[in-house]
């Protein structure tokens, strides 16, 4: 177990690595670098001659390591991440991207977790509500929605949701988290509520996919283990339907969900990733679209890293979790 | 007791003559399913939509008049404001009217006039396939009146036909990443399961890596790098390799454990014993058994590959005009005053819902029957 468990992280690393490379790789590919467009500013808009610009340029270069190597520069992004906490510096922010994301990703970490226990919980129970009566009413509604809310692009149902808290509610304040008067209050039950009203349609937006995947998964385990003998046998005892269900048919058929945690979470990210760049919810999302835009490549980059530590983590997790829980799961 | 006989003499000789291939085996099993049918369907229209958009189109495609940008669904009418009927449809005159304070301009139908319609009706010339010249459209209105169906958006463009046209963009988009990656996938998938050993495990670890990225953050920040400058036919292109980049994995995987088992069946097995090429046996045995797993993984990778092009062409880094796409139809709706005024720009989201809805029931229905022999 033990050595399962050091394997599982090893390669984990491994993973991460190969993803800072490629993030790394994947930002560095527009043309130019920031030195080259303060440059351009300095030529256009401060009336500098081209070798003062030139000089200035070559300053902001030697500062920010930007004349070394790709393979120095990769280097020491890593290596600052690691040992002082330090992202690289953000042109635009004027600050260290460790800064800008550690304010933002408890939020988007937050919200993942908010939406993954929704729609496990929704998922699941709605699951165990629906299998029983295969093909019965229930069954076929949830069914025609999960298919619905797995097809309508994410995006425009953020964009429905938007236009009806606006123009309809008329609610203000609708792309921050709480309202303004609770903004620098300490934690308390009322700024809980507050938050919740203002990040529902985020979890709604993300989470419905989840609950259709989850539905779909739940169902499709508890008819395969509705159908197989020691249930049979439980009810030939006399057993009573409902405590077929909780004794045997639900432990058995939760493990292959928790395999399947490790595929929810990114699609998870990615919907609080679409609602919340829609909405503009102070997350990763909105901040890693306005870096792309801008070529701001470090926060680009280290967000990019930071989705692969959280879904590799994610699937750290759930693997583990699972050889915990079932004890058919060989170590290899 | 000899007519009897004789019947089942009959029957045998019956089936005897009738020989079902495997191409009709799938067809009655994929047509049991109403969900499938409908799926298939879905697909087809859009596909005839985006293929004919010219003719489904009302007014030219390419029109832009700022005169008739913004202008709401207009709806076909059977009874006029009297509450007579008339048996061809028709529309009311659109007028507008500015509202001086605001300068919002809203239009309203003059009850006065009337336009029929006409179907099969010549008006426009365009060119179909841009090959064979000709008018002929399958709703026209009368000389003087417009039908925008689904609306008009910023630059007085007649959504319906639009979104029909973007079709030809978002769906061959889609189709042509799939092919890639499917391409690529089942490369990956049977030399996995094919040689096995040092190969497969070094395969299926770069699998497993290309799995742990972040899909859509990591096609968002490719998508942002191409340039802006690069004309259509390159961007669309790139776009599609970017979204092959990451969908590959599934179909290497489950090629892989079909080529598993296929690669311990006696058929198999007497070919090597014959002493078939490595490359015969690929070719000739395993990758048409697999065909039918990678044509449904095609169908159900499809629908992905459109979400994911919509969001990026709706945040302006997809797909660039002059192309146009579903999502990019979409793109004005990120301004939140034009949503309010304008909502029906977000109307393109049916095609979308359509495209995805029609290749996921369609890919189910095939999934059941690509193995018609197996008992169920």
């Amino acid at each position: 177990m033990i050595s399962y468990i050091l394997r599982r992280v090893v390669i984990s690393v491994f993973l991460l690595i190969g993803i800072g490379i490629v993030s790394f790789i994947v930002i560095q590919l527009p043309p130019g670098d920031f030195a080259s467009r303060y440059k351009q500013y300095l030529l256009a808009q401060a009336g500098m001659t081209e070798a003062d610009a030139e000089r200035q340029a070559q300053i902001v270069r030697e500062r920010y390591d930007l004349d070394k190597p790709k393979a120095v520069q990769f280097y020491l992004w890593i290596k600052g991440m690691v040992t002082e906490g330090k992202f690289g510096f953000s042109f635009a922010y004027r600050k260290d991207v460790g800064e800008i994301i550690a304010d933002r990703m408890p939020k988007t970490i937050m919200l993942a977790l908010l939406c993954h226990l929704v729609s496990s919980v929704v998922g699941i129970g709605l699951g165990i509500i629906v299998a029983p009566k295969k093909y019965g009413f229930l069954d076929n509604v949830t069914a025609v929605l999960s298919f619905l809310f797995t097809s309508i692009p994410r995006f425009s149902i953020a964009l429905a949701i938007l236009y009806v808290l606006v123009f309809t509610f008329k609610q203000p304040s609708i792309v921050s988290f709480f309202s303004p008067e609770y903004v620098f209050a300490p934690w308390s039950w009322a700024k809980f509520v507050n938050m919740l009203e203002h990040i529902w349609p985020v979890i709604v937006i993300a989470g419905l996919g989840g609950v259709a995947r989850n539905l779909r998964v739940m169902r499709g385990n508890l008819l395969d283990v509705l159908n197989s003998q020691f249930v049979t046998t439980a009810r030939s005892k006399g057993l009573k339907e409902g405590q077929v269900m909780v004794r045997h048919a639900v432990p058995n058929a939760l493990h292959p969900i928790l395999a399947y945690q490790g595929t929810v979470l990114p699609y998870m990210m990615q919907g609080e990733l679409e609602a919340a760049i829609v909405l503009n919810l102070p997350t990763m999302g909105p901040l890693f679209f306005e870096s792309l835009a801008s070529q701001d490549i470090y926060i680009a980059g280290s967000i990019l890293l930071m989705y692969g530590v959280l879904i590799v983590m994610g699937n750290l997790i759930s693997d583990l979790a699972l050889a915990a829980l079932d004890p058919r799961i060989r170590y290899t | 007791m000899s007519e009897s006989t004789s019947l089942s003499m009959t029957e045998i000789q019956a089936e005897l003559e009738h020989n079902e291939g495997y191409f009709e085996l799938v067809w009655r099993r994929f047509r049991r399913s109403t969900a499938s049918i409908i799926g298939g369907l879905m697909v087809i229209i859009l596909v005839t939509l985006a293929m004919f958009s010219e003719f489904f189109s009302v007014g030219p495609t390419n029109q832009i008049d700022l005169n008739e940008a913004f202008i709401p669904p207009q709806t076909v009418r059977f009874f006029d404001s009297k509450g007579q009927f008339h048996l061809v449809p028709f529309v009311y005159k659109l007028e507008n009217t500015i509202d001086l304070k605001t300068f919002r301009v809203t239009w309203v139908e003059n009850e006065e006039v009337m336009y029929k319609l006409k179907f099969l009706a010549h008006t426009w010339e365009y060119e179909l396939f841009g090959l064979i010249k000709t008018d002929l459209h399958l709703i026209g209105v009368e000389e003087g009146g417009t039908l925008y169906m689904l609306g008009t958006d910023k630059l007085g463009r007649d959504l319906f036909g639009k979104a029909s046209e973007a079709g030809r963009v978002s769906l061959t988009m889609s189709l042509f990443g799939t092919i890639i990656s499917i391409a690529v996938g089942s490369v990956m998938g049977i030399a996995s399961g094919y040689y096995g050993g040092g190969i497969d495990n070094a395969l299926q670890r770069f699998v497993e890596f290309v799995n742990a990225f972040p899909q859509l953050p990591l096609w968002m920040a490719l998508a942002s790098v191409v340039p802006k400058t690069a004309d259509a036919f390159t961007v669309f292109v790139i776009m599609s390799m970017i979204f092959a980049l990451l969908s590959w994995t599934t179909l290497a995987r489950e090629v892989r454990g079909k080529v598993l088992a296929l690669r311990e069946t006696d058929f198999v097995m007497a070919a090597k014993e014959m002493g078939a090429s490595d490359a015969r046996i690929i070719f000739r045995h395993l990758y048409p058994n697999t065909l039918s797993h990678i044509i449904v993984i095609l169908t159900l990778t499809v629908p992905g590959v459109i979400l994911a092009e919509s969001f990026l062409s709706y945040l302006g880094i997809g797909i660039q005009e002059p192309l146009i796409s579903w999502g990019l139809l979409m793109r004005n709706a990120q301004n939140i005053q034009t949503l309010d005024q304008q909502v029906w720009i977000l109307s393109p989201v049916v095609f979308i819902v359509l495209a995805v809805l029609g290749f996921n029931f369609l890919g189910d229905g095939l999934r059941d029957a690509a193995d018609p022999y197996a008992a169920k």
